[in-house]
């Protein structure tokens, strides 16, 4: 399984497309997987943190897979993207599941009601996101290791070797993008 | 949707404009309308866009992938998970239900995002969930239980609120503004049980006061954005989790939690400021539009917001916005503008100060003024008022007071000791008092006398000021007996500081009897104390010490006590260091110090105090090397508090000089003598300045040598000392004034000062005093300058034998002695009698250095060393004499620098013995 992935990261650098899409259903599968277990694992987190999953994801698969497996940034990099896929899957189930309500419990520190994003706007998000990747891919997978990841700016300046100052410029950009482009009102 | 084209090119100018400042973004954009207007347009629309999406925190928060609902019936202690109902980036929030069957319950569960730093550390979040527990109000959200799941995941059972946030009800509703006034108070009301409980909420805002649909007010969360504090530096401490940093939301935060000093019930009042401003203005104080992270954290941190009615005011007339936000009140843009002018507009002003001091001592005042309005009754806040210029002045004299019986122990060159010790470490704690704040009903008491006792803003005396609070209690029927013997302690503390034990005495002993048909442990515990430290004042050692056990014992040891059982250590020490017992007097403080850091309550302001008093009772017990090092650990947890220019710091460099002053150090105690000064000071003139702490500078710049500086400060502290009436300043600036006089070969003037002090002595002080030794030794100094070393070596003996009997009668004057014995061996080398002065040298040197402390160097060991080798030079032994002033060189160098007159002749002596 493990050298499967392997193999189609090599083959979807050379732009092979098919190995492109079997590798986002293998990581897809396999983070998938992972997350029902930590989830199933009695007294397990309510929630978890895509972060976490991500690294276990890569041990898992780096351990059991040799020396040929690709470096830990560049795993992460299509792995976030994936990450995207369930995280916005999931959205769509809980939606579909949530009881109706006009009560409101609040967070510390957040604000269900101004701040965190309904699942709707996640998917929107994800939709625009896909149109951004044909533009600036790198935006994209910016935005899938920041918003949907977790990973900090200085994280993904050391995994993109360049300074945080870049990273956060170009995220305050696909923030743009995105935010014009699920307010129709607002588009260029 | 963007044309990709589109993007493209407009892509790299957004890089530009997002590396620019807002100012040079205008005149960038500018520049680019003259030759692309339509590029601007674009540009201009999307950076406008990136401010929305910026106070929207727009991608801010990482969506979370929660338990899916095929899990939901999983147990949490007795409760059975229902649904997710909310989650962020702190957790988790489930519904929840009773599942033991017993009685039907709804209660959210809040799964917390935090590491716990193991055991310990689990068992420290339950006994704070514990006692957050204990809050019960019927517009508190009532945490039920707190725990950890067996998989290690904190979380908390919180009874579970239906309703709206309170700025959105208010709007929904279009109430008025008094509707949102009186809204409002309910909202003070819990605040106020939560601080007479010693929790501050420290996360007030819209989200977490929820209104039902009944129009009941509930605050959310009390107190638990320090357990999540706690549990996040934990975190961080182990790093085991790679999870979500905090958001920070600023917006209704308080400056001093932006600079990361210490959290007060303060902090809430500003809280409650901003949440007001919000209801009544429909506007943040920091302004409309969108502000970023840092300039929302500049303009909370240095700017004064414009006031509510001038934010109406200031709102276009016509826009959409402004007439919305009038309606929303259910009136006219005009009409509001009017409405929030004066009182409200003052009030507002006076919670959202910058310094925590100068706004609403409580949350009760604030209510209180609020209730006025409501009445159209006057309001107590006025813009820079008579209130505000009466908390100046208490707050001065306190100062003033608390250096003046500081003064009572200054030591050194001039060795002035005293009869009276343990004084500081009581100052201290009022300075303490306020930012404590023990109790509402205390803290509107000190509103009051602030405020209200002061109507005509001339300065009452604080004596005046406390006899009428007596008075004004005795008239009050308080329904509840505790809060009458919280205020009358307050009153006997006050009094206290006042130095006027008897009515402190009479104050206590009535709280005291009072307190003993009340059954709160607490109370009891407080009212016993505080007595305590009163008779051990004013001499009942053996009753003193027997209250501050019985205290101690009616204590039960849960954490909710911790703070009642360090009020009453703290006395203690003061009773054991009345006694002389001073060991046990550090004992107990130290004692203190251990509790305050096992207890929930402990804050970096409390810490410092204790470490203050600690610092205070090693300088008592004459260990000044571990007072120094303690003031100046306190020195730093000060700086850090960002309280370096406020009167408790004034306290601290004199105490802490002192000690260095004790320890031979002149030349570091005149630099923090110099910056207590300069901050007492505070723009005015010397007017401000304590006569006792001039006094303690004269002295030091005296011992450096500078006399003319030292003539000008004693003379200060002279005139000041008569004009507010300090017996005990005006006696020790004229001992410290006649030892100038004494160096300036001014002999009129320095018998003329021993001459008015001889008889104050006589007035105030038994016989055996150890004073009367200083005096004696004063004037020995003076005859032997003069020449009349006959007279002279009579006074320097009476001196040294009525300290050494003083001291052997358990009194103090240890301090003193070697300074005595140090002069008369000068005298006697003047007289010839070379062995006598030799040993009385080697007698000052083994006291001022007791015990191979050699390498730290010392004024004082300087000087005896100094005195030392002339004797033994005398008596004709070279090399002895050459290395006693090598010694002495080494000491005074580094203590009075090279160019000290003491520094040269040692220097000199040394080389003239070689060359023999």
């Amino acid at each position: 399984m493990d050298s499967v992935i392997s193999t189609l990261i090599g083959a979807a650098e050379q732009g092979d497309s098919t190995a492109a899409d079997a590798l986002f259903t293998a990581l897809y599968s396999e983070l998938r997987r992972l997350a029902q277990r930590q989830l199933a694992r009695h007294g397990g987190p309510p929630s978890l943190s895509a972060t976490t999953l991500l690294h276990q994801a890569y041990i898992d698969m780096a351990e059991s897979s040799g020396p040929s497996f690709p470096d830990r940034s560049r795993f992460i990099g299509y792995a976030a993207r994936v990450m995207r896929g369930l995280i916005i899957d999931h959205a769509r189930r809980q939606r579909a599941q949530k009881r109706g309500g006009l009560f409101e419990i609040t967070l510390l520190a957040t604000d269900p009601g101004d701040n965190s994003i309904d699942d709707r706007e996640l998917v929107a998000i994800s939709d625009a996101l896909d149109e951004l990747a044909k533009v600036d891919a790198s935006l994209a997978e910016l935005v899938d290791l920041k918003f949907f990841c977790g990973f900090s700016f200085a994280e993904i300046a050391a995994m993109r070797n360049v300074s945080e100052r870049t990273v956060q410029r170009s995220w305050e950009k696909a923030r743009i993008f995105l935010h014009c482009s699920i307010r129709p009102d607002l588009s260029v | 949707m963007f044309n990709p084209n589109r993007w493209r090119e407009i892509s790299p100018y957004l890089d530009q404009a997002l590396t620019l400042a807002d100012e040079e973004r205008t005149v960038w954009l500018e520049s680019l309308r003259a030759w692309d207007p339509e590029l601007a347009v674009h540009l201009e629309a999307l950076l406008h866009d990136h401010r929305v999406l910026i106070q929207r925190r727009f991608l801010e928060e990482q969506p979370s992938m929660s338990r899916p609902s095929g899990l939901t019936g999983q147990t949490i202690g007795a409760y059975t998970l229902v649904s997710e109902i909310g989650h962020g980036g702190m957790g988790s929030v489930w519904l929840a239900e009773r599942s033991d069957g017993r009685f039907e319950r709804q209660v959210a569960i809040k799964f917390l995002r935090i590491a716990l730093a193991g055991r310990s550390g689990e068992e420290r979040f339950k006994r704070e969930g514990c006692i957050l527990g204990k809050l019960s109000h019927p517009h508190i959200a009532e945490l039920i239980d707190a725990g950890v799941s067996s998989g290690g995941q904190p979380y908390l059972v919180l009874e579970y609120i239906e309703g709206e946030h309170i700025d959105r009800y208010c709007d929904h509703r279009a109430l008025g503004i008094e509707a949102r006034v009186r809204l409002f108070l309910d909202v003070l009301a819990a605040v106020i049980h939560a601080h007479s409980n010693l929790i501050v909420h420290r996360d007030i805002k819209p989200s977490n006061v929820l209104v039902g649909n009944g129009g009941r007010v509930k605050l959310l969360d009390f107190g638990i954005a320090k357990l999540l504090e706690e549990g996040a530096e934990g975190e961080a401490a182990t790093r085991l989790t790679v999870e979500n940093e905090r958001p920070m939301t600023p917006e209704y935060a308080a400056p001093e939690q932006l600079r990361g000093a210490a959290v007060t019930t303060g902090t809430d009042i500003y809280s409650l400021g901003v949440l007001l401003y919000v209801l009544l203005t429909g506007q943040h104080p920091a302004g409309t539009g969108p502000h970023s992270h840092a300039d929302l954290v500049k303009s909370i941190v240095d700017t004064d917001p414009a006031l509510p009615s001038e934010t109406i005011a200031a709102m276009g007339a016509e826009t959409e916005a402004s007439i919305l936000n009038a309606a929303k009140r259910g009136t006219s843009k005009e009409r509001l503008s009017r409405a929030l002018r004066g009182d409200l507009d003052t009030i507002v002003a006076k919670a959202l100060k910058k310094n925590p001091e100068e706004r609403y001592t409580s949350v009760g005042a604030l209510a209180d003024d609020l209730r006025r309005y409501l009445l159209n009754e006057p309001i107590s806040a006025r813009p820079d008022t008579m209130a505000y210029r009466a908390a100046k002045f208490v707050c001065r004299n306190r100062t003033a007071v608390a250096l003046a019986t500081v003064a009572a122990l200054a030591t050194g060159a001039g060795a002035i000791a005293t009869t009276i010790q343990a004084r500081t470490a009581r100052l201290q704690r009022d300075f303490a008092l306020h930012q404590l704040l023990r109790r509402e009903a205390v803290n509107e008491f000190n509103e009051f006398l602030l405020s209200d006792a002061a109507p005509s803003g001339k300065p009452l005396t604080i004596d005046e000021l406390l006899g009428r609070a007596e008075r004004v209690l005795a008239r009050q029927h308080l329904t509840d007996e505790t809060n009458r013997v919280e205020l009358l302690v307050s009153i006997g503390d006050q009094y206290s500081t006042q130095d006027d034990d008897a009515k402190a005495r009479h104050v206590l002993e009535e709280a005291y009897k009072l307190s003993r048909t009340l059954p709160g442990q607490s109370i009891r515990a407080q009212a016993s104390c505080a007595l305590a430290g009163a008779l051990a004042r004013d001499g009942e050692l053996t009753r003193a010490e027997a209250l501050f056990q019985q205290g101690l014992r009616e204590l039960p040891t849960e954490s909710q006590f911790a703070l009642d059982r360090i009020l009453c250590l703290r006395r203690g020490s003061e009773v054991a260091q009345e006694r002389g017992d001073s060991q046990d007097g550090i004992a107990r403080i130290v004692e203190a110090q251990k509790i305050l850091k096992k207890s929930p309550f402990d804050s970096d302001v409390q810490e410092l105090r204790v470490s203050m008093e600690l610092a205070e009772a090693y300088r008592m017990a004459g260990q000044n090397q571990q007072a120094a090092s303690t003031f100046e650990h306190a020195a730093k947890s000060l700086s850090s508090l960002g309280r370096d220019d406020t009167q408790t710091a004034v306290v601290l460099f004199n105490d802490w000089a002192l000690a260095l002053d004790r320890l031979g150090r002149p030349r570091e105690a005149q630099k923090l003598f110099l910056r207590a000064i300069d901050i007492s000071r505070a723009g005015e003139t010397d007017e401000s300045v304590s006569p006792v702490l001039l006094n303690n500078y004269a002295k030091t710049l005296r011992q450096l040598g500078h006399l003319n500086d030292a003539v000008r400060y004693g003379e200060r502290a002279y005139t000041k000392a008569r004009s507010v009436d300090n017996q005990l300043a005006i006696s020790q600036s004229l001992y410290v004034r006649a030892l100038i006089y004494i160096d300036q070969h001014d002999f009129g003037r320095a018998t003329a000062m021993l001459g008015e002090l001889e008889p104050r002595l006589r007035r105030n002080l038994p016989s055996g005093s150890y004073w009367f030794g200083a005096l004696e030794s004063a004037r020995a100094l003076l005859a032997e300058r003069r020449g009349d070393v006959r007279t002279a070596l009579q006074l320097a003996d009476r001196a040294v034998h009525t300290t050494e009997a003083a001291v052997k009668s358990g009194s103090q004057g240890l301090d003193f002695l070697p300074i005595a014995l140090l002069r008369r061996s000068i005298v006697r080398f003047e007289t010839g009698e070379r062995d006598e002065a030799a040993s009385d040298a080697r007698r000052a040197l083994n006291l001022f250095q007791p015990g191979g402390q050699k390498r730290i160097y010392s004024a004082y060991t300087g000087q005896a060393y100094l005195a030392l080798g002339r004797a033994l030079q005398a008596q004709g032994k070279d090399d002895q004499a050459e290395a006693a002033f090598q010694s002495a060189t080494e000491h005074l160098q580094h203590t009075l620098g090279d160019d000290h007159p003491d520094t040269r002749s040692a220097r000199i002596l040394a080389a003239s013995v070689q060359l023999r």
